[in-house]
């Protein structure tokens, strides 16, 4: 296997804006991205879902680009555009054909400058957002299950326990007042990072981003706001109504050690090894051996983009005529197993080609539409979290090197019953009066 | 609001777009095989692996409600000489990700893996084509486990709307059959799937598409040895009854105790991919509501503030095809909606469009096309999806310039011949109670409850 040797370049702007470069000229397409390092984790108490509503607002104006205006010039480059607000982070990408990247530069640096919204545009957003709450959670089976189920239940810091996509209430309250204290605080050349990906000179790209972001003045850092877990010494559990659904559900979670500490890097492996389809060993034992689920699934989500408290949660979907105890008396069995015997070196040598062969579909996709998204995405978050966008060369490799023993130590510390949080999804009929009766939660 | 304005060095007008490098799309190398399979390779050197897809040209359609789709999901669970847990093992040892599925009218195996383990991966594919095994208890937890499936899936606003949309402008055709219901599902038995897969799963019609990192020749080789035990005549599709001739605008509403949304889908029937309109359809449409910058979404999103993501298309089977509006819009506003979905239908229909969104639109179109050809993923989809429906061997050539010579009265001609405005059906799923007064005012309603019965 060879070594990655993906081109980057990094420059840092006067006013702190750092710029990544990764040229590949084979398609005449570039996918541009800029990332702020801001996401719901640390939006205002009382205001729940006030980063996600923000990040809608950034499509709403800014003063050479009216409503409609970031979308109509992206669109009729021949070019597809969106944002997504994350645990960490909120990032805003287009691709488009090359010969646009100038206007993409130019509209990203009008909008990290220049934000121009107002009340109407305020009201229309929150509106707009109601309904992709809507459609995504309150009107969907297992809706929000179970990245808004969870932490409430295994968190006590607010910045990690709140409910990210914003209770309806905290998103009425949010006035202009919020947004314009929150782009100020926040979307700063110094809090982030512009990448470039595909077909573009580096020099030429520099010279571009320089020409429209160097203006933007500097201002200071942004101060790194508490986000730290008190230490957890006992199992914690919840219950939730499921509205729709017909079946019960359950989500483990267990607490996850700090990034790219030798524990984290065993973590991403020891996820393969309950995780990954139809060959990890929950879902074989549940779902395929005992027969006791319809689907078991879960894991770390991409491990790469998140700095702060997480967890690596199990989600099972499980049969009517299995109680709630059951269930997981059979998860708690895999996970008994794991942490007594750890991982054979074969099955841990067979999960590692299946890694390395999942961060190479990373790095060239991720997002429909987004050619090369994922490379931008990592070479981001390695520059926001860790300072090194060439860790992306890099980093594979510490995975790879990780060892039996060390994913063997990884469970025996981390997969402990006082390190998660359970929270059952119950049907409202007969398994929500039963799990109340029997007091599972 | 100002937030922050920081300077007035920066300029004020849009940077033009820069001279354009021309779009090449790759060599397609292809080769029909003694056994009839069709092979088409592309390479593509962008990460050490491959994508690919072979696809038996029978589907859904072609059989009861459902065999072919459970048909396809037991088939990777055992072969001739591989047990399903070995299966799984395998494909994490080769990198390898691999997936069944049936449409109305495909099945398909869709594979990826590392480059390294090309043969190996191919020979598991060739297996999983030729010899499926079907053994008797992994067909009957699949089964238990469709039924689990098919009860959510009957609880979800979106597969509900799909699959009344379908029996409203199918019929008596097999394509109205989206899903299988629970009693259809409990009478297959290992037989059944057994049967539609050594009748269908033949190479006679099948094409595979493969995209990667490697060299054409030796991996044209590698198929030929991986697949030259495979052989037979899948079945010509007999012909099937017409679909109804929808007239005048009705209401089908699929009642959702509880939900605090609504769910609409409209239907019209339109022509198929291979009709020489279908471009011209598919400008019109994305000037109607087919991309984030188009009148749909600027309207009830933008403006108004209904809804979170409505969309415009048209989809097209093998014979027959809709075109479809969705959008998932709070209770309060099913009225306001359809009205301003009707209304856009109309204007566009009435009035032509300007030639800046003409030419916005033709510009979106033509580089959205080319943004594919930027991961092996991408391509296969868009190679995949013109080989399928037989399109002109130049097609992916000849695409932008067949979109820039469209005018103002290829949208207009479109939008008159298939926006049926008049002649539309109107699914609605939701509480019947909050948004049925709504829904009745654009047609006779007939409601139904999750389960399809009327009620």
């Amino acid at each position: 296997m060879a070594a990655l040797k993906i081109p980057v370049e990094m420059r840092k702007l006067a006013n702190g804006l750092r710029v990544v470069v990764s040229p590949d000229s084979a398609a005449p397409l570039v996918t541009v991205g800029v990332y702020y390092n801001i996401g719901f984790r640390l939006e205002p108490q009382g205001r729940s879902g006030f980063a996600h509503l923000f990040e809608h607002m950034m499509f709403q104006g800014s003063e050479n680009a009216g409503k409609m205006m970031h979308i109509q010039l992206i669109n009729s480059s021949g070019g597809v555009l969106n944002g997504s607000t994350h645990y960490d982070l909120t990032n805003y990408f287009e691709t488009v054909p090359s010969n646009a990247l100038e206007r993409v530069l130019w509209l990203e640096a009008d909008r990290m400058r220049s934000l121009k919204v107002d009340d109407e545009n305020l009201r229309n957003q929150r509106d707009v957002v109601k309904e992709e709450v809507r459609v995504n959670v309150l009107n969907q089976p297992y809706g929000g299950f179970s990245w808004l189920d969870l932490p409430p239940v295994a968190f006590r810091n607010w910045a990690n326990a709140h409910n990210f996509y914003g209770e309806f209430a905290d998103l009425d309250a949010a006035s202009l007042v919020d947004v314009k204290a929150f782009f100020d605080a926040y979307y700063r050349p110094s809090n982030a990072v512009l990448v470039i990906v595909g077909d573009a000179d580096p020099q030429e790209a520099f010279a571009l981003a320089a020409k429209y972001f160097e203006p933007i003045p500097s201002e200071p850092p942004v101060p790194q706001a508490d986000a730290t877990e008190p230490l957890q010494t006992e199992e914690r559990r919840g219950i939730v109504e499921e509205k729709f659904g017909t079946l019960p559900a359950v989500a483990i979670g267990y607490r996850t050690p700090e990034r790219r500490t030798p524990d984290w890097y065993a973590l991403a492996l020891a996820d393969y090894v309950l995780h990954g389809g139809r060959a990890g060993r929950v879902y074989r034992r549940l779902v395929l051996e005992e027969e006791l689920a319809l689907d078991a699934e879960g894991g770390l989500g991409d491990v790469i983009e998140f700095n702060g408290p997480m967890q690596m949660v199990t989600k099972i979907i499980f049969k009517p005529e299995v109680t709630n105890e059951q269930i997981l008396k059979a998860y708690d069995e895999v996970i008994a197993e794991f942490r007594e015997k750890g991982v054979g070196a074969d099955e841990l040598a067979q999960i590692k080609v299946k890694f390395r062969s999942d961060y190479y579909s990373s790095l060239e996709s991720g997002r429909q539409g987004f050619p090369k998204f994922g490379l931008l995405h990592y070479l981001a978050c390695l520059t926001l979290f860790d300072g090194d966008p060439n860790l992306v060369n890099t980093i594979l490799d510490e995975f790879l090197k990780v060892t039996p023993e060390q994913v063997k130590a990884f469970a025996e510390k981390y997969l402990a019953p006082t390190q998660r949080a359970i929270v059952y999804r119950l049907p409202v009929t007969k398994p929500m009066a039963e799990a109340v009766a029997q007091g599972v939660a | 609001m100002a937030a922050t304005t920081h300077t007035a060095r920066f300029r004020s007008d849009v940077p033009a777009l820069g001279a354009e490098r021309p779009v090449t799309w790759p060599a397609r190398p292809r080769k029909k095989l003694s056994n009839g399979l069709e092979v088409v390779l592309v390479e593509s050197h962008s990460i050490p692996k491959f994508h690919g897809e072979l696809m038996i040209r029978s589907g859904n359609s072609d059989a009861s409600a459902g065999v072919a789709d459970l048909t396809a999901t037991v088939a990777r669970t055992g072969t001739a000489r591989r047990s399903s847990h070995e299966i799984e093992d395998d494909l994490r040892s080769w990198g390898a990700d691999l997936g069944t599925t049936s449409g109305a009218d495909i099945g398909a195996i869709e594979f990826a893996g590392l480059s390294e383990f090309a043969p190996k991966i191919l020979e598991l594919v060739a297996e999983l084509a030729a010899q499926a095994s079907f053994p008797e208890d992994e067909f009957e937890r699949e089964k238990r486990q469709k039924l689990e499936e098919l009860a959510i899936s009957r609880t979800t606003p979106d597969f509900l709307a799909m699959e009344r949309i379908r029996k409203v402008m199918y019929g008596e055709h097999p394509y109205a059959n989206y899903a299988p219901t629970a009693d259809q599902v409990s009478a297959f038995t290992r037989e059944t799937l057994a049967n539609f897969y050594s009748a269908h799963y033949r190479p006679s019609r099948a094409l595979m598409v493969i995209v990667g990192d490697f060299a054409p020749a030796k991996m044209m080789d590698e198929i030929e040895r991986a697949f030259s035990d495979w052989s037979g005549a899948a079945p010509e599709r007999a012909a099937r009854p017409n679909p109804p001739e929808r007239k005048g605008r009705r209401v089908y509403l699929v009642h959702l105790p509880g939900a605090v949304q609504a769910q609409i889908i409209t239907g019209n029937r339109v022509i198929t991919r291979k009709h020489p309109d279908w471009l011209r359809l598919a400008l019109a449409n994305n000037i109607f509501g087919g991309a984030f910058n188009s009148r749909l979404v600027a309207n009830i999103r933008e403006q108004k503030g209904y809804t979170y993501s409505p969309r415009s298309g048209a989809s097209s089977l093998r014979e027959y095809a809709m075109f479809n509006v969705n959008a998932a819009v709070r209770n309060e506003v099913v009225a306001a909606t359809l009205t301003e979905i009707f209304y856009e239908l109309d204007r566009i229909r009435s009035l032509p469009v300007t030639a800046a969104e003409l030419e916005n639109a033709k510009n979106y179109m033509t580089g959205v096309f080319s943004l594919q050809l930027g991961t092996q993923e991408g391509m296969l989809g868009q190679l995949t999806g013109a080989l399928i429906d037989e399109l002109p061997e130049d097609y992916l050539e000849t695409f932008r310039d067949r979109i820039r010579s469209m005018t103002a009265d290829d949208v207009i001609g479109a939008a008159r011949k298939y926006f049926d405005s008049a002649n539309t059906q109107i699914v609605v799923v939701g509480d019947k109670n909050a948004i049925g007064e709504q829904a009745a005012l654009f047609g006779d309603v007939t409601t139904f409850d999750a389960q399809g019965n009327h009620i």
